[in-house]
């Protein structure tokens, strides 16, 4: 291969190009592992202009550029494409400076969420998205995906904590946005871009100072309408707790097997609600909070934070504790407005039943983020197929509900068909187009994110209109 | 659909000068506002005192800093910067070809697609007609003292490039002036 031959040739050290067919398997899919693919080779390089001059290379041979942080995606966003090159930034890997005054951390992308606040904790601060797979996925992949959290409902989205990035561009011109851009926003361009307009070298992120006082309330509830319900009371009454999550009965189960944290094995629902802010303000959210709960069936309270901890790590062990109790899991995204939380979860119930396939419902609920996870078995034939045409069934009615097709976890290669439901032919042209002025030559993460307008047109989609209407028409089946 | 937007299509299919000022203002108005959800859709003209004062009758407000009330949301939004950026979650637009257009929704979080809603934001008249905007907001009590924001730095060349091109893809007839 020449392109193997010229960036060891150009490229010191050699032990940074990685190919052959064992060595590169590691790389051949991210967290959805359906998917897979060896790249032609791999590269992780240590500095800038290693990466710059693997871009060269790239750009001289026409070979696409699949960008990767820690392979957590959930879309198959860093998945590699046939006879594709991996950039992979795990030795980017360093908190460069913290600026404990006005708040800010400069970090490079491949450091892991997690190690932002635990290396600002000593400064009374934290950086607040926590991605439920925080130990492991990286800073750049978040930007990447415009990650979210157990804590967004308040706090914001990655974009909402980052003050600025500098990207490398395929021509390898280097580029910083800001948040005190002049013009246009394209520091918000770049978050969520999947790794189809530029790679992210260096992002300074916000940082904020750790709560005075918190208290989380488990909920447990026979009916899981009553447990949605109370989503929207609790908004509906003023409230914005740091966060607001759901379960279902077999995500209880399965959460409380894998993580042993107490939660209530009874309950047909759960609800994990989460105040902070200083004492008074807890206290007062506290009590408003309560009363709304007082439907619940059971009511647990923790104000420590080891407590505290201890209850989320459930929720966020969820994903592996459910793929420890099924051979795969296939994890939905679509958001919902709030109000329709109820109808959402029987109309996932129906299309379980419909299909035969178990589900499990763990969400963002105060953001209207669902996760439904279904449960199948790759080893028996046909069920993935059967497993993908539900999940289409859930993000379609997702639209329909004005809603979308992704919350955090991104298009990649997964939810491509899903977008010619939720945007027109013009709507796609234009990103196409977007990707252009960045991209050319179309060698950042091609095919991802945005479907060609023809597999569109084979799908036979019919966008569905975006609950445009005040009243949308919900198909009942 | 709207007889004002279908009238607005055509202006934009028509003409090639388009100058985005007053004239525009009057798509003005509520599309929708569900407090219980912290989401408002208003059309492009509404003046943000009238914004206000609807979201006020809830105990709720806008979550950026507003300097003058007067003008319509759709002009703060063309010229605003990120901290209005923060708050805006999805856009309706007529491009340059005169092509209705919508990007983001009415949920907290989507990340369907390229950032359309949040790159228009400040793109000045001179990318789209902006129709309709759909923001997060906040009850009154969560909303942090608002601060003016800080001077924007002006544009580096490389920024200016890209929004040139950028501007070819929405307004590729040069009409928006
Ligand atoms: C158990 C589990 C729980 C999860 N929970 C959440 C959750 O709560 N919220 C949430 O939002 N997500 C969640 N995810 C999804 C995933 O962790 C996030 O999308 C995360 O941001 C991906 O980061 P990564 O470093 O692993 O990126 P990767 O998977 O390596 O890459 C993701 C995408 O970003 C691109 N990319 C990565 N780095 C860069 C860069 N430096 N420059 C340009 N492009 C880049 C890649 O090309 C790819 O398209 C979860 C995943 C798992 C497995």
């Amino acid at each position: 291969m020449s392109i193997i031959k010229d960036l060891l040739k150009e490229i010191v050290p050699k032990d940074i190009v990685i190919f052959g067919q064992e060595n590169t398997r590691v790389f051949e899919c991210d967290g959805l592992s359906a998917y897979k693919k060896k790249p032609l080779v791999v590269v992780l390089p240590e500095n800038i202009e290693q990466i710059k001059q693997v871009l060269k290379i790239c750009n001289l041979h026409n070979i696409p550029v699949i960008t990767r942080g820690a392979g957590t995606g959930l879309s198959g966003g860093a998945t590699p494409i046939e006879q594709s090159l991996v950039l992979g930034l795990s030795k980017f890997n360093k908190i460069k400076s913290v600026d404990v005054e006005n708040r800010l951390a400069v970090v490079e992308p491949g450091v892991r969420n997690i190690v932002i606040s635990e290396t600002v904790k000593k400064y009374g601060l934290y950086y607040a998205p926590d991605p439920s797979s925080q130990i492991a996925c990286t800073i750049g992949g978040n930007v990447a995906e415009n990650s979210g959290g157990i804590h967004c409902l308040k706090y914001g989205l990655t974009i909402h904590n980052v003050e600025a990035i500098k990207i490398i561009t395929i021509e390898g011109e280097e580029i910083t946005f800001s948040r005190q851009d002049y013009g246009i926003g394209l520091l918000a361009l770049l978050h969520g871009s999947e790794g189809l307009l530029g790679i992210i070298i260096e992002i300074t992120v916000k940082l904020k100072p750790i709560s005075q006082s918190s208290k989380l309330i488990m909920a447990g509830f026979n009916s899981v309408r009553d447990c949605a319900n109370s989503v929207a009371n609790i908004i509906k009454k003023g409230i914005i707790p740091a966060g607001l999550e759901m379960m279902d009965k077999f995500a209880i189960e399965a959460a409380e097997n894998f993580a042993k944290v107490g939660y209530p094995l009874e309950a047909n629902a759960l609800l994990l609600c989460e105040l902070d802010g200083d004492e008074q303000s807890v206290e007062n959210e506290f009590k408003k909070t309560i009363e709304i709960l007082s439907i619940a069936s059971s009511i647990k309270v923790a104000d420590e934070e080891k407590q505290i901890s201890k209850l989320w790590k459930g929720r966020k062990s969820a994903f592996p504790a459910v793929g420890q109790i099924s051979p795969d899991y296939y994890c939905m995204d679509g958001t919902i407005p709030r109000r329709y939380l109820a109808d959402m979860l029987e109309q996932i119930s129906k299309l379980s039943k419909k299909y035969n396939l178990a589900v499990a419902n763990v969400f963002h609920a105060g953001d209207g983020n669902l996760h439904p996870l279904i449960l199948y078995d790759a080893n028996i034939a046909g069920e993935l197929e059967k497993t993908e045409k539900f999940g289409m069934d859930i993000l379609k009615l997702s639209v329909k509900f004005g809603g979308s097709i992704t919350g955090e976890h991104g298009v990649g290669i997964e939810k491509l068909n899903a977008m010619c439901y939720q945007f027109t032919d013009k709507e796609l042209d234009i990103f196409h187009k977007i990707k252009k002025v960045f991209d050319p030559k179309s060698l950042l993460n091609p095919g991802k994110a945005v479907p060609e307008l023809h597999r569109c047109a084979e799908l036979g989609a019919m966008h569905v209109n975006k609950g445009k209407l005040p009243h949308p028409e919900i198909e009942r089946f | 659909m709207n007889d004002r937007i279908t009238q607005l299509q055509k202006i934009v299919k028509e003409s090639n000068s388009i100058c985005i000022n007053s004239e525009f203002l009057d798509y003005e108005g509520i599309v929708s506002y569900y407090p219980e959800e912290l989401i408002i859709t208003v059309k492009a003209g509404l003046i943000i005192k009238d914004m206000r004062k609807e979201l006020n009758k809830n105990n709720q407000d806008l979550m950026f800093f507003v300097d003058d009330e007067n003008i319509s949301i759709g002009a703060a939004y063309a010229n605003g910067g990120q901290d209005l950026s923060d708050s805006v979650l999805g856009v309706q637009i007529i491009d340059g070809n005169g092509n209705l257009l919508n990007f983001g929704g009415q949920v907290i979080k989507n990340v369907a697609g390229y950032d359309v809603s949040r790159l228009l934001v400040g793109s000045k008249g001179k990318l789209a007609l902006i129709t309709e905007i759909s923001f997060k907001v906040l009850p009154n009590f969560y909303v942090e003292k608002l601060v003016k924001p800080l001077k924007q730095k002006a544009s580096s060349k490389a920024h200016k490039v890209i929004e040139q091109k950028l501007k070819q893809v929405f307004d590729p007839k040069g009409i928006f002036k």
